[in-house]
């Protein structure tokens, strides 16, 4: 059984995460971020290895620093200017804990208008799992994991946070 | 009276309501996609008798299978007696296909297996089977097909340099063989598909569209796509037939650059090319690396991608791709390339998805263009760049400057042949 200050410690981390994204404070949100962080996007459920597979996303602590460094060139076409955008988090839940990581899971919708082409309003729902660790500060992300509801059919440009 | 495509597409400009016009988007759709070949699907995507995938294939949903003798098939994805589609997933298995409104069933070359009740029929049920595709060649594996079969042979669609350029690929696997069985992963874009032969096949834009992408990382494209004139010696090729390549062979720094690393990193890979084709030939191969290719109207052979250009209508498109996976290497190698598709393509990639909002930038630039403005000089798109310095070899290749726009003009050029020699009587 969860206790009700791990719970609410989880949440407040987890709508924290999300305002960073919407807003695009990339440099805050990078610090929540542990060295060993995984980033995965799959084309299609969050099953098997994501080494063996061709993702939409599969960002190692390298990789998406890469990802923000582009961000912020301030030469990133496809986030120019920044998608305007706000997620919805919800049915959270601490699915284990261990001494140092808790595993969470969440649905999510987010709302993003196309600002850089054609004004679209791009719906994305989805389901998100992420592996958080305790460290002096509070919590990090080891791992955030999105299944997206339209992974097979396919996607619009996915070049902010998700 | 139909569109006048000579009036549209000239040498050295195309008009751009050609890129959202409803009627050439359907004429489009039955001269290219209907009575020319496409690329359909790789047969390593379709191993076993059985196995099967979806494609479609300009407004056609058709189903690729491999049949009981290992022929490859491809058929109408639509019951041929009310219609219902038979395939709802993008791969799969069986021995059969059955409908699920009344039951007919279909065996994997398209015959009529069964019809329930088949006595309220006073015609022949075997005359009643799918659909099936005019005409249908494979070559190392990548499956062409002409849906009405009136084409030709694949040999003169795809010419010599067709062939050719897939040999550049397939050739670089230590076992002659590339798999494409990782999965295709849809990039929806709201643009016109013929942007993306054009921009799949632009020097120009490089230094500029992928401007975040250089200035984040290390890239081979510094070396061989990007400073144009000035600093590139990669070329802009058409080898007609609306065949088209950035050739980046001659702008290599180091061997191996196109795949960003070193030979120690990926010794057991040279070695084992190295022992099926020969050292010096090895050595110049990994030099070079794999195409950067576009065959007409839907195949893009990008380096370590392939991706399949899919018309959804005037302005909606699917960029369809896959990570090239090599047989006779270790995992960690095939992973390297997983890796490197997924930063280089797709809908999250730092390299494609700034192309896309620059096509819909483009659909949005162009949208309102009408084809009676082009007598009045408005609405043209202008294609003439390098066209007073292209050279042409012996082969009759066409070439200029990797910033020329020598291989657009060889898209459209083919365009305009294909419209006009396939326009209805």
């Amino acid at each position: 059984m969860t206790s009700l200050e791990v719970r609410a410690e989880v949440e407040a981390f987890v709508y924290r995460e999300a305002r960073l994204a919407d807003e695009f404070e990339l440099d805050a949100w990078e610090e929540l971020l542990t060295d060993d962080f995984h980033y995965w996007v799959p084309a299609g459920r969050l099953e098997g290895d994501p080494a063996e597979q061709l993702s939409y996303l599969n960002d190692n602590r390298t990789r998406v620093a890469t990802r923000i460094r582009q961000l912020k060139t301030g030469k990133r076409l496809a986030q120019l200017p920044m998608s305007p955008m706000r997620r919805v988090v919800s049915n959270v839940e601490v699915l284990g804990e261990t001494d140092d990581e808790i595993e969470v899971a969440a649905n999510f919708v987010l709302y993003e208008l196309a600002a850089q082409s054609s004004h679209e309003l791009r719906v994305w729902p989805g389901h998100v799992r992420y592996r958080l660790r305790r460290r002096d500060n509070g919590l990090a992300m080891a791992a955030k994991w999105v299944e997206l509801v339209t992974a097979e059919r396919g996607l619009r440009n996915l070049t902010f946070l998700i | 009276m139909g569109i006048d495509y000579p009036d549209l597409v000239r040498g050295d400009r195309v008009h751009s309501s050609l890129l959202h016009d409803d009627e050439a988007f359907a004429d489009e759709m039955d001269r290219i996609f209907v009575r020319g070949w496409v690329f359909a699907a790789h047969e390593s995507e379709i191993k076993e008798p059985g196995d099967w995938v979806t494609r479609r294939l300009g407004n056609e949903s058709v189903i690729v299978v491999r049949d009981q003798d290992g022929a490859v098939n491809v058929l109408a994805n639509r019951c041929s007696h009310r219609g219902t589609a038979l395939c709802w997933e993008h791969r799969g298995h069986s021995s059969s296909f059955r409908c699920t409104y009344h039951a007919w069933t279909f065996g994997l070359d398209g015959g009529v297996r069964s019809i329930p009740f088949p006595s309220g029929y006073d015609k022949n049920t075997e005359d009643l089977g799918l659909d099936v595709a005019g005409a249908i060649e494979s070559y190392r594996g990548f499956v062409f097909v002409n849906l009405d079969g009136s084409a030709g042979p694949l040999s003169d669609h795809l010419g010599e340099a067709g062939y050719a350029l897939i040999d550049r690929l397939c050739d670089l696997s230590p076992s002659g063989e590339v798999d494409l069985s990782k999965g295709w992963i849809a990039h929806r874009v709201q643009s016109n598909w013929k942007l993306w032969p054009e921009s799949d096949s632009d020097g120009y834009h490089v230094g500029f569209v992928h401007a975040s992408m250089s200035a984040t990382t290390d890239t081979y494209y510094d070396d061989v796509a990007i400073g144009g004139e000035a600093v590139s010696s990669s070329r802009a090729l058409d080898y007609g037939r609306g065949h088209i390549e950035l050739d980046f062979r001659p702008s290599f720094q180091s061997e191996l650059a196109w795949l960003g690393t070193t030979r120690e990193k990926v010794q057991g890979y040279c070695d084992a090319l190295e022992a099926r084709v020969g050292k010096a030939r090895a050595d110049q191969m990994l030099w070079d690396g794999p195409p950067h290719a576009f065959l007409f109207p839907n195949l893009f052979l990008g380096e370590l991608v392939i991706a399949i250009v899919e018309p959804l209508g005037p302005g909606e498109m699917i960029h369809r791709h896959t990570s090239l996976q090599f047989e006779g290497v270790d995992d960690r190698f095939n992973q390297r390339l997983l890796r490197q598709t997924e930063a280089a393509v797709g809908p999250a990639s730092f390299i494609t998805s700034d192309d896309a909002i620059t096509a819909e930038r483009i659909q949005s630039g162009i949208g309102g263009t009408e084809r009676r403005w082009a007598e009045g000089g408005r609405g043209w798109i202008d294609l003439s760049r390098g066209q007073h310095r292209e050279t042409r070899d012996e082969q009759g290749v066409l070439a200029g400057d990797l910033s020329d726009e020598t291989t657009n003009r060889g898209f459209w050029r083919r365009y305009l042949e294909v419209m006009v020699e396939r326009a209805p009587a």
